[in-house]
């Protein structure tokens, strides 16, 4: 379905999502940039990265899988174990840029398949995408074109947003697109032929603007098999500082631990709980032998890039990078995954 | 800004003639940030070393790194590592030395002075020219800053875009160096612990609600603890499993060690965390501002150990890292010392 909503109309769309929770792009008093719900004030979108992505929505940093408590009635004691469900209204995500949503895509991946991951359906199920393509690239870092994605792309998207001026061109491509869009259809216009041919070079023309590239992603995943033992990683590692941004921001890593905490330790009451964990931290794969099979930032870098660029290509044929460019512009101490890959490229060349 | 060429001079000398293993400079970075750490093997590459105002990290912080990866090698290769440092990286060389985290025979410290200007906070540069990036930083004649972007040079006034930090400096130049470039010249410096005026003029209350609006974006990446030259320890409290543990821990040992803090981003443990660190950097931190600077969601984590560095200054009258052979702030005592908590 392809409509047009007038720009002065959106605030009103937004308000006839009452009965949905509606996160937007939002900035605070310091201008930081935050996926957070919208209130009942004017909401407008802005092409812009925030520092979290809506991974967070999806995925939050917290989940609890289960609450336990011990009772005792006489000389017995009993665990009690109750499973928790996150209860979840219908969401949206507005403003989502394109790769953002093809991020979702691919934690659909993961966390469905054969064995579907209970929390995250309850989430995923309830939450639609409505992007925001993005004419204007959102960060100097972006680099969405060269791992097969694009600032319009529509993949994991139930609706795309694309500015006209003043209006917003928008397609919907699933039904939770089309009951978004039926909430408030006195809004939507049908699109005129020449809005049509309008959008069409806005999206040629954003592709233009993208401004960093890394040329054969899919040779370089290929080359990356012969590259594990590679001294490659080493140098390209001595400045990290095992910190966990580069994965906690990036809108497609996924990792997890799961542990036990102890509201109360006498009588017993506690969660269990999920929560984000990354592959740059030394603890990660720490044995309780002490033995840590990746026992330096190299072989950790080296993991992070491999999973991206190499495991995840090996079981769903996808890049597991959706190149916004965070891990590039929010390391401290500026490590490029785009250079790293460059001079794998050029190893031995 | 000093100019480094003497300084590649002699950083070229001493690779060639294998007097440090390595470099440990600036470079040019890629991610839209001029400067990024560079280590540097080969003679031929000391070209690639740069010194401007965008040279902000503090690369004291991988001499760690080098212990730990000496601690790992049968057969270690001993050579000192060379680097450099601004004023205030020297002063935690010297905290480094104090507490005998490394030997003075591990460094040959190449000294930069920051002369009448410093460092460039990244986040007033991009509120100072919203949407433009900075490709190139230099400094003038007058010390204004002229910034080149995209659409051409911009002259700023150095006291706009400097960092924090630098306003409150307590060395321009280095400390201790085995060489220095640039003058060791005086500068004139703002109040000493200014940043710290207005938060200490709230009351207990709302200092409350604001460190709890600032700690519960805590993500804990741990990218402050990680950028820190003193977060040195081996076992740190906030990890999830002991990374002190080798194949003689018992079961015992292990099952028996002290959970402090839970793994959930939430406000009561992101609180312990940064307490935590905050105490244990008191007397230590020398105020390099790479916390604040390191994290993505912008906590002013320098305000907590700013205001530890001043009860150090007011309680005991201790300066850190200035003087190697000085005892450390917590593990001396003085007659002079204040004993009023005694009671």
């Amino acid at each position: 379905m392809e409509k047009t909503l007038a720009k002065k109309s959106f605030s009103q769309w937004v308000k006839k999502l009452s009965s949905w929770s509606v996160y937007i792009p939002r900035k605070d008093e310091e201008g930081r940039w935050n996926y957070a719900e919208a209130d009942s004030g004017g909401v407008s979108l802005d092409v812009l990265q925030t520092t979290l992505p809506p991974k967070k929505i999806l995925f939050p940093q917290r989940e609890v899988f289960l609450e336990f408590a011990k009772t005792l009635a006489g000389n017995r004691e009993t665990l009690e174990i109750k499973e928790v469900l996150p209860e979840v209204k219908p969401t949206v995500i507005i403003g989502a840029r394109p790769c953002e949503a093809r991020a979702a895509w691919m934690l659909d991946e993961v966390f469905g398949g054969e064995f579907k991951d209970a929390y995250y359906w309850r989430r995923r199920d309830q939450t639609a995408l409505v992007g925001f393509a993005c004419t204007i690239p959102p960060s100097e870092n972006c680099f969405c074109t060269s791992v097969e994605g694009s600032p319009h792309s529509e993949e994991g998207l139930d609706i795309l947003l694309t500015d006209l001026g003043d209006r917003y061109y928008v397609q919907s491509m699933t039904a939770k697109g089309e009951k978004l869009i039926s909430a408030a259809k006195e809004l939507f216009e049908e699109p005129k032929p020449e809005a049509r041919k309008q959008v069409k070079a806005a999206h040629a023309e954003s592709e233009k603007k993208i401004r960093r590239q890394l040329k054969d992603a899919r040779p370089i995943a290929e080359k990356l098999k012969g590259m594990f033992d590679s001294p490659l990683w080493d140098e390209e590692s001595m400045s990290c500082l095992r910190c966990g941004i580069c994965t906690y921001l990036c809108p497609s890593c996924h990792c997890f631990d799961i542990s036990d905490e102890v509201d109360n330790p006498s009588p017993l009451r506690g969660q269990r709980v999920r929560t984000w964990d990354t592959c740059q931290f030394p603890d990660f794969t720490m044995h309780s032998s002490g033995h840590n099979p990746r026992p330096d930032k190299a072989s950790r870098l080296r993991q992070r890039l491999l999973h991206k660029f190499q495991y995840f290509i090996q079981v769903y044929d996808k890049f597991m990078c959706v190149g916004c460019g965070r891990c590039i512009t929010l390391c401290p101490v500026g490590i490029d995954i785009i250079k790293v890959l460059d001079k794998v490229r050029d190893h031995g060349a | 800004m000093a100019k480094i060429e003497d300084l590649k001079d002699e950083a070229r000398k001493l690779l060639r003639e294998g007097k440090v293993k390595y470099i440990i400079g600036y470079g040019a970075g890629s991610n839209g940030w001029p400067a990024a750490p560079l280590f540097i093997k080969k003679p031929e590459d000391v070209d690639k070393l740069v010194w401007d105002p965008t040279c902000v990290h503090n690369l004291v912080r991988f001499l760690v790194d080098e212990k730990r990866r000496k601690a790992r090698q049968r057969q270690p290769d001993k050579r000192p590592v060379g680097i450099m440092v601004k004023g205030c990286d020297s002063r935690a060389v010297v905290v480094l030395l104090q507490e005998k985290f490394i030997d003075r025979n591990d460094v040959y410290i190449l000294g930069v002075s920051c002369e009448k200007t410093g460092v460039v906070d990244d986040t007033k540069l991009a509120k100072k020219l919203p949407g433009k990036k900075a490709k190139k930083i230099e400094v003038d004649a007058q010390n204004r800053f002229v910034v080149t972007t995209e659409e051409g040079k911009t002259e700023v006034a150095a006291a706009e875009i400097l960092a924090e930090r630098c306003l409150e400096c307590k060395a321009n130049f280095p400390v201790i160096y085995d060489l220095l470039s640039g003058e060791k010249t005086k500068r004139s410096l703002d109040e000493p612990f200014g940043s710290l005026q207005k938060i200490e003029s709230l009351s207990a209350a709302d200092r409350w609600s604001f460190w709890k609006e600032q700690l519960d974006r805590c993500i804990r990446c741990y990218a402050c603890r990680s950028a820190c030259p003193m977060c040195y320890c081996d076992e740190c409290v906030v990890d999830s499993i002991n990374l002190a543990v080798t194949a003689e821990t018992t079961a015992d040992e292990k099952a028996q060690r002290i959970r402090w803090i839970q793994r959930s981003a939430e406000s009561s443990e992101n609180l312990v965390y940064h307490l935590v660190r905050a105490i244990h950097l008191a007397g230590r931190c020398i105020d390099c501002g790479e916390c604040e600077r390191a994290c993505p969601l912008d906590i002013p984590l320098r305000f907590l150990n700013k205001k530890l560095e001043k009860e150090a200054k007011e309680l005991f009258g201790y300066e850190v890292g200035f003087d190697a052979a000085l005892p450390a702030l917590v593990s001396c005592f003085r007659d002079e010392d204040p004993q009023d908590f005694i009671r």
